[in-house]
């Protein structure tokens, strides 16, 4: 136990010591007791954000641990969100359907991430080729679940829907419990809570060292006797499961899915979310995430047109004036004035 | 002069080795063989394909034709890490420390312990490395904020981390002093002395001559030679393949 | 069915599809061949380049003129992307395309905003043929010619002008060129801008045959890059022709058999299959045949 709070309070993610804990701790608590002041769709709203942060973590992960940019991340929220969707849609009335759409969901993008990252890793390919495979893969996808409009186009009782994407997907439940409003939130904070220890824990352990040297330099690795390809696939498939995770608690969230979210403005968000605020920190993911979509909701629910230039423009000057990230530099300076 | 030298077990080869690069001749038949516990020194002028014969051992590049045997297995067809987890190392000609993370990561990621067996004397070769080269109470800081021959010894240090068998060092002296120098064949010598087989590739005569039980003279892509450091600072011919003369 | 239509049939689609991604892809190829970046805004400055066309040629310009006009007005817009923004990730990859991501996202927006959500299209010049049971588009036919002329231009671009002459020496060993006096950073301004260039020539030619708008750039983002990663940026001329006819031919066959989405999921098949054969794209193999072939005739 002791072992594992030590990979927590880890130097791989910034933010480490007791004084980082206790804000951190302090943070979470205002989280925990938010929903009490505000209304269950207040609070709907704001799991929202923190739906979205597993896969600010996923491309995190790949791509900032791991060197690897994966712009079709996207492509597994998607895929995720459709199985689920399948699978719990059929099961209506069954109480283990939505576990089981998860559990589907997870399975589904284990194995095409899987096959994805054969073809790429194993074939030693040039690094910004990766991008690029993984956004036409992604637009494929959007375009293929497009034209599956029409009664023909259906799994079982569900229907794909075509442009208009699938409608009615289950809340998630466990038991007759149904996760809905408040419940949901905290569903939502648990799970990313969960997931962000157990990422410190991860690129902590030796593993996590190993994929930050394949980053560094991938030679020197391999030379030091590990099969750098194996475990970029390994990181790959990681990444891919938590998009997904994403993915299923996006449609747990709106009971409804469309191909657009698998589409090339969708594709762009987080992307933008790590690069604004940093690719090899967890933490600056959940900042920049949780800002970020606040922004554009508040922008496009004001009737702002400009939503997503404002966002492109922020990731360029972001890249230009803070090519690590806007958090992470941040507390770079905060630790030279210390 | 290594007392471990055990003449009947072979424990690296390589049986006509060739290679070509488009049409540079980098490797013809060439055959190799060192002993377990040798130090053997590789030299010739540049471009006489001492590097690349690094590349074939480790696998980083493919032979157009013939076999390597490490530890009498044929690794010909496997993969370079493959070879690695047999008990090699490898310390590349410009260094690869990871310049961006700190002493500790470095010799922390190294640490891929590939040997079940002499446990004790590897970690023994490891720790005598790690004090010698005074890498022990810097852990925190950054590689790239390390002058250039502690980050030599770094690399050296980080191939000894998984307990090698056999390292395979590229120019581990170029661009230090001649007291770093002296020093790094002294500690390479000490580690030789406890079984380690060290093969070298290096340019400083005075080095080779200091630790060297065997010389292979290599010249465009060929072993043009092999002898003790004295044969080879006798032989006229070596002297002239250097200079020129034909 | 006559046989002989058939085929001739097939030719002119191999062809006319090869055109299609030779037009998407050249602008792309050439940028990535100089600095080896990929600009995710390609299909923006190919849209840009459509945008020139038709408010130029609903201004009463000659179409001709248009596409002339849309080559050097994208080509300044790349330019001065290049000297504000792009020069400085030369040398990381993977920032030039999270940046050049942001500018797509900047330009396709903005023109929607801009311009609203459509334009006016443009007809498409010269008729159509029929020739058993299958008809031609003229046009087509013409920017298959026009695509010839391109690969002309270029092939005595690189040979025989300084520009060509330092953009080679660059592109092969950027600081030897330097120390021979090589202005690199003069050679990749004009690159880029000449990349854009081709794009917007890309965007303007093709415009006629489809719906000019906003995210119009979008629909040759996967053909594009398909084309590119298949061709690899080892010979600009080699890559882009060999890849357009290999893709097309891929493209033609499948898309007639099963329909235009089954085409462009063969496309990502064959480019998954070629980088696992040949990981530098179809420019680098054709490059060390012949270098082996001149070689061995020594």
């Amino acid at each position: 136990m002791k072992h594992l709070l030590n990979l927590i309070d880890g130097d791989k993610d910034i933010g480490r010591g007791n004084k980082f804990w206790a804000g951190f701790f302090l943070v979470l608590i205002c989280f925990f007791l938010y929903p009490t002041f505000v209304s269950s769709f207040r609070a709907s709203n704001t799991a929202f954000y923190l739906l979205n942060i597993p896969m600010g973590f996923g491309l995190c992960l790949i791509w900032g641990y791991c060197g690897i940019l994966s712009f079709g991340h996207v492509a597994y929220y998607g895929l995720a969100g459709y199985a689920y969707g399948i699978i719990a849609g059929n099961l209506l009335g069954n109480s283990w359907g939505p576990i089981l759409g998860v559990l589907g969901g997870l399975v589904v993008c284990t194995i095409i991430s899987g096959i994805f990252g054969y073809f790429v890793f194993y074939s030693r390919i040039q690094k910004w080729i990766i991008p690029i495979l993984t956004l036409v893969f992604t637009l494929l996808l959007e375009t293929f679940f497009v034209q599956t409009s029409g009664y023909q186009w259906r799994v079982g009782r569900v229907l794909l829907g075509g442009f208009n994407g699938m409608t009615n997907i289950p809340f998630f439940q466990i038991g007759t419990f149904e996760f809905e409003g408040y419940s949901f939130y905290y569903y939502c904070l648990v799970i990313v809570l969960v997931l962000f220890f157990g990422l410190r824990i991860l690129v902590n352990s030796k593993f996590g060292q190993i994929v930050i040297g394949i980053r560094e330099d991938e030679l020197r690795t391999e030379m030091l006797g590990y099969d750098i390809r194996f475990l970029q696939c390994v990181t790959f498939i990681i990444s891919a499961n938590l998009a997904g995770i994403s993915g299923l608690l996006y449609v747990q969230w709106g009971n409804y899915i469309t191909p657009s979210q698998m589409g090339i403005l969708q594709a762009a968000l987080p992307v933008i979310w790590c690069a604004v605020g940093g690719r090899n920190s967890f933490i600056a993911v959940i900042f920049a995430t949780i800002v970020l979509n606040w922004l554009s909701f508040t922008l496009s629910s004001q009737g702002n047109q400009y939503a997503l230039v404002i966002i492109g423009t922020l990731l360029v000057i972001t890249m230009v004036f803070f090519p690590r990230g806007i958090v992470v530099m941040i507390f770079e300076k905060m630790q030279k004035i210390r | 002069m290594s007392m471990l030298t055990d003449s009947n077990q072979i424990i690296i080869s390589t049986h006509n080795l060739n290679k070509k690069f488009g049409g540079i001749v980098a490797a013809k038949d060439v055959n190799l063989s060192v002993n377990t516990g040798e130090f053997r020194c590789l030299i010739g002028p540049n471009g006489a394909g001492k590097s690349t014969l690094f590349s074939l051992l480790c696998g980083i590049e493919r032979a157009d034709s013939g076999e390597i045997r490490i530890l009498n297995k044929e690794v010909t067809k496997l993969k370079p890490f493959q070879r690695i987890k047999l008990g090699l190392g490898l310390k590349f000609q410009t260094n690869r420390a990871f310049q961006s993370l700190s002493i500790k990561d470095n010799l922390s990621i190294s640490n891929n312990k590939i040997q079940v067996m002499d446990n004790e004397i590897a970690e023994e070769r490891y720790q005598l490395a790690l004090s010698e080269f005074k890498l022990k109470s810097e852990g925190a800081k950054l590689a790239r904020e390390l002058p250039h021959n502690m980050l030599q010894w770094l690399e050296i240090t980080m191939i000894l981390a998984s307990f090698p068998k056999i390292v395979l060092l590229d120019e581990p002296t170029a661009g230090m002093s001649v007291e770093e120098t002296l020093f790094t064949g002294s500690v390479l010598k000490r580690l030789n002395a406890t079984g380690l087989t060290i093969i070298v590739v290096e340019h400083d005569m005075q080095f080779v001559k200091d630790v060297a039980n065997k010389i292979t003279v290599f010249h465009e892509g060929e072993i043009f030679y092999e002898g003790t450091a004295e044969e080879v600072s006798n032989s006229e011919e070596v002297k002239n393949i250097y200079l020129g003369r034909d | 069915m006559d046989i002989g239509p058939l085929i001739i049939s097939l030719i002119y689609q191999l062809f006319a599809n090869a055109a299609f991604l030779f037009l998407a892809a050249l602008g792309l190829i050439i940028i990535l061949g100089m600095m080896n970046i990929i600009n995710l805004a390609h299909g923006e400055f190919m849209m840009m380049g459509a945008y020139v066309a038709t408010i130029t040629y609903h201004a009463g310009v000659p179409f001709v003129i248009s596409v002339i006009l849309s080559f050097i007005v994208v080509a300044i817009i790349g330019g001065i992307f290049e000297l504000l923004i792009i020069r400085r990730f030369y040398g990381e990859e993977l920032g030039a395309l999270v940046v050049t991501w942001g500018i797509s996202l900047v330009l396709g927006q903005g023109t929607l905003l801009l311009f609203g959500p459509f334009m006016p299209s443009i007809k498409i010049p010269g008729g159509s043929y029929k020739f058993g049971v299958f008809s031609y588009s003229e046009y087509w036919l013409i920017l298959i010619g026009v695509c010839i002329l391109l690969i002309v231009l270029l092939w005595w671009v690189y040979s025989f002008t300084n520009y060509g002459l330092q953009a080679k020496a660059t592109m092969q060993n950027s600081d030897m060129a330097k120390c021979l006096g090589v202005s690199t950073k003069k050679i990749y301004t004009i690159t880029f801008s000449i990349g854009a260039g081709l794009a917007g020539l890309g965007g303007a030619l093709l415009s006629p045959t489809m719906t000019i708008a906003p995210f119009m750039g979008q629909q040759f983002v996967a053909p594009a890059f398909i084309t590119v990663v298949v061709g690899g940026a080892t010979n600009v001329i080699y890559g882009a022709v060999g890849s357009s006819l290999i893709l097309s031919a891929v493209k033609t066959n499948i898309g007639m058999a099963f329909g235009a989405f089954f085409g462009t999921v063969a496309l990502l098949l064959t480019a998954l299959i070629v980088i696992r054969i040949m990981p530098n794209g179809i420019s680098a193999t054709f490059q060390r045949y012949i270098d082996k072939k001149s070689l061995s005739t020594k």
